[in-house]
């Protein structure tokens, strides 16, 4: 749904927001999964790099506490 | 006065694949209040706490171990072994 008035852009659009989470094996990759399942964001998980990325409208501070529900090292890299 | 009923539990825990899972619920529970002590197996796929029960119950450990990310249930309910 789209709100668009004159000049002025209202429209929601989905943040993507980069995390660094300190994941060392895919069961910490899949422990992340099931948090932000919970959570039904759009989300895209990069073992290797140990790298987060997540579409949402919450805000970065939001998704940052859910991520340190795991329990594991998480930083806010930034917008992306 | 407060009494301390110390109690134990044995709750299933699945999707540990290494030491670092292992680890890392040990620490995180183990910090809750009321639990003395965690011992988390891998092997068997199960985390053994004892915990003042005025403080935790069986569902509480397995909802914080749950809320980790990890799929966790109590013994009880777990029909098939």
């Amino acid at each position: 749904m789209k709100t668009v008035t004159m000049g002025y852009n209202q429209v929601f659009v989905p943040q993507k927001h980069e995390f660094y989470v300190d994941m060392t094996c895919e069961g910490c990759s899949g422990a992340v999964t099931r948090v932000l399942n919970k959570l039904d964001v759009k989300f895209d998980i990069d073992l290797p790099n140990k790298k987060v990325f997540i579409e949402s409208d919450k805000d970065a501070d939001e998704l940052l506490e859910t991520l340190k529900k795991t329990g594991k090292t998480v930083n806010y890299i930034g917008p992306k | 006065m407060a009494q301390t009923t110390v109690n134990s539990v044995k709750v299933a825990v699945e999707g540990m694949t290494c030491g670092s899972c292992v680890q890392n619920i040990e620490q995180h529970i183990g910090e809750l209040p009321g639990v003395f002590h965690i011992q988390v197996s891998l092997e068997l796929k199960q985390a053994a706490v004892v915990f003042d029960s005025s403080m935790q119950s069986p569902e509480s450990l397995a909802e914080a171990i749950e809320d980790m990310g990890f799929e966790s249930s109590l013994p009880d309910f777990v029909t098939a072994e």
